[in-house]
């Protein structure tokens, strides 16, 4: 018997997984695809200039994608709660899949089907709303593969000379390409994902607070150095910001910002992942 | 079988085991008795692999538990002594999780269901404690795997069901069979375990079938105390007397009175029943 990966016991771990998945999870996806109409209740009630072009499609897409990102933190906790519980997790723990397995059919469901699900339920959700004559124009859904591109486009076709009257912002399409922005997307929901998945098994009890306040201790960690360091180095970057290279300087640090950002989102999604099966496969209870 | 070897397990600073080894066959129903903490329970989760042990090995035909490997999960089945159940009936539960057992009977779970006398269609937090036990008892044993572990399994049973437990679990178990039944209340398993084994702090008391038991304890009922005997208890009637069985004579085992014989000469009857 194959005892690291057998797809027949994988499709079981799935269908065991996937039976607990909508009980589990539907009521918080709901009220995150509430919030959109919510919003759009709010501005129909009191239209203003402001709230119409913040609830254009691509300001849209910007709630889809912050609520997205809150149903990809809350999706381990409400489907895997008890997987680290000395009592709860036992079912669990005993149930006769591989390691390998149920840390699979886990970032399946926590990593892929809730952004899918939930994106796919916000875009239809924006689309109904979208056919009434309300607050919101146009369609996120028709915003959502590329947001850049369609901005880029839609300046274009109205007139636009992108190079010539936006320059920096071509300069930054050129910088961050549409592979760089989709891998970014991608990284980042998954490293998002691993992150929650991790706090999930090493915490017993509020699993996603005490991780969001992980994050944000890093966060104000990392901005202490980032900040001394520009500090202590003022001479040097006001030197390289004012004299004739400023401008690339600037698209430099974009350049190296954001791939950085790309391996730093890789690195974390692998370390959190593999600290994710250990602790599936050591657990005790 | 089931070889625990010179196991050595502790909770932080307190010591559970210290180089105890044992095997448990095929074929029988175990009872492990002891006191309250004394490990009953972290002896079943490191047969299970839930517990990893610190020095000395825990293997069941071969397998290591605690690698969690599918092979030894899908013979292995752990019925905890806390009831915790999901918000579905046993039925779903059982068609859930059956599906990776490879000798998972929906029929015979039907079957035991109805000997255990529970009622089918209700979700499990319908269903009283003692329902509760009774339907994941039935969904553990219709998975029909080797090994079959139950903690406390009489603990909230009323007097019927703790009889329809023991027919339930003698009629089901098999050569292939072992059963451990974990529990403090002796009389509840009494005429369905056999052997026993009775855990002390960080050590293994007895590990011995009936008849090894009879061959060198010997069970008196009597009109009076005897002042040789291990142990001594008032029944209705007259005294059980538990004493060493020096002439070979035949009696039935008291579990408790045996139990209770071993509590108090500890050191002496784990000698004799070397």
């Amino acid at each position: 018997m194959n005892n690291t990966f057998n797809i027949n016991r994988f499709g079981k771990i799935l269908k065991h997984d996937g039976l607990n998945y909508f009980p589990n999870i539907i009521l918080a996806l709901a009220i995150l695809w509430a919030i959109p109409v919510v919003i759009y209740l709010f501005t129909s009630l009191m239209p203003t200039e402001e709230t119409n072009k913040v609830f254009d499609a691509c300001g849209r897409i910007n709630i889809i994608d912050a609520l997205t990102k809150i149903a990809v933190i809350i999706a381990p906790v409400r489907l895997y709660k008890y997987c680290n519980d000395s009592r709860k997790g036992i079912g669990y723990a005993m149930l006769p899949a591989s390691t390998l397995e149920k840390f699979l059919s886990m970032v399946f469901y926590c990593a892929l089907v809730t952004p899918i699900i939930y994106i796919a339920g916000a875009l239809a959700i924006d689309s109904i709303l979208a056919l009434f004559n309300g607050p919101y124009e146009g369609f996120a859904i028709s915003e959502f593969f590329d947001t850049m591109s369609q901005i880029k486009h839609q300046l274009i076709n109205s007139g636009v000379r992108w190079e010539e009257d936006l320059p920096v912002y071509a300069e930054y399409d050129k910088l961050i390409t549409p592979f760089i922005r989709i891998m970014l997307s991608i990284f980042g929901i998954l490293s998002l994902s691993s992150i929650f998945m991790f706090g999930n098994m090493i915490f017993k009890k509020h699993k996603t607070g005490k991780m969001i306040g992980i994050l944000i201790l890093l966060f104000i960690i990392f901005m202490i150095i980032f900040i001394n360091y520009v500090a202590n180095n003022e001479e040097y970057f006001e030197q390289k910001l004012t004299n004739i290279d400023g401008e690339n300087f600037v698209k430099l640090i974009i350049y190296y910002f954001t791939r950085g950002l790309l391996v730093v989102q890789i690195v974390v999604s692998a370390l959190m992942l593999f600290g994710v099966y250990r602790k599936i496969k050591t657990q005790k209870y | 079988m089931i070889k625990i070897n010179n196991l050595d397990f502790a909770y932080k600073n307190t010591q559970v085991f210290k180089n105890i080894s044992l095997e448990f066959q095929k074929g029988n129903i175990y009872g492990l008795l002891g006191e309250n903490g004394v490990g009953k329970t972290t002896l079943l989760k490191l047969i299970c692999g839930l517990q990893m042990p610190q020095h000395g090995s825990v293997t069941i035909d071969g397998l290591t538990p605690s690698m969690r490997q599918p092979e030894f999960l899908q013979n292995v089945y752990f019925l905890p002594e806390e009831v915790i159940t999901e918000d579905t009936t046993p039925e779903k539960f059982v068609q859930k999780i059956g599906v990776f057992y490879p000798r998972y009977d929906f029929a015979l779970f039907n079957k035991l269901m109805g000997e255990l006398e529970v009622d089918l269609s209700k979700k499990f937090n319908e269903l009283s404690h003692g329902q509760k036990k009774k339907a994941l008892l039935a969904c553990a044993m219709s998975l029909q795997t080797d090994y079959l572990f139950l903690d406390e399994p009489t603990n909230g049973l009323d007097i019927p069901s703790k009889a329809l437990f023991r027919k339930v679990i003698s009629q089901y178990c098999s050569d292939e069979t072992t059963v451990i039944i974990s529990t403090h209340q002796v009389k509840d398993v009494e005429n369905l375990i056999d052997p026993i084994v009775i855990l002390d702090n960080d050590d293994v008391l007895m590990k011995a079938s009936f008849t090894e038991i009879t061959d060198k304890i010997y069970f008196e009922y009597g009109p009076e105390r005897l002042q040789n005997a291990y142990y001594t208890e008032m029944l209705p009637g007259g005294y059980i007397n538990v004493m060493p069985n020096t002439e070979h004579l035949e009696s039935n085992v008291n579990i408790e009175a045996l139990f209770n014989a071993v509590m108090k000469n500890k050191e002496t009857i784990k000698n004799l029943m070397k």
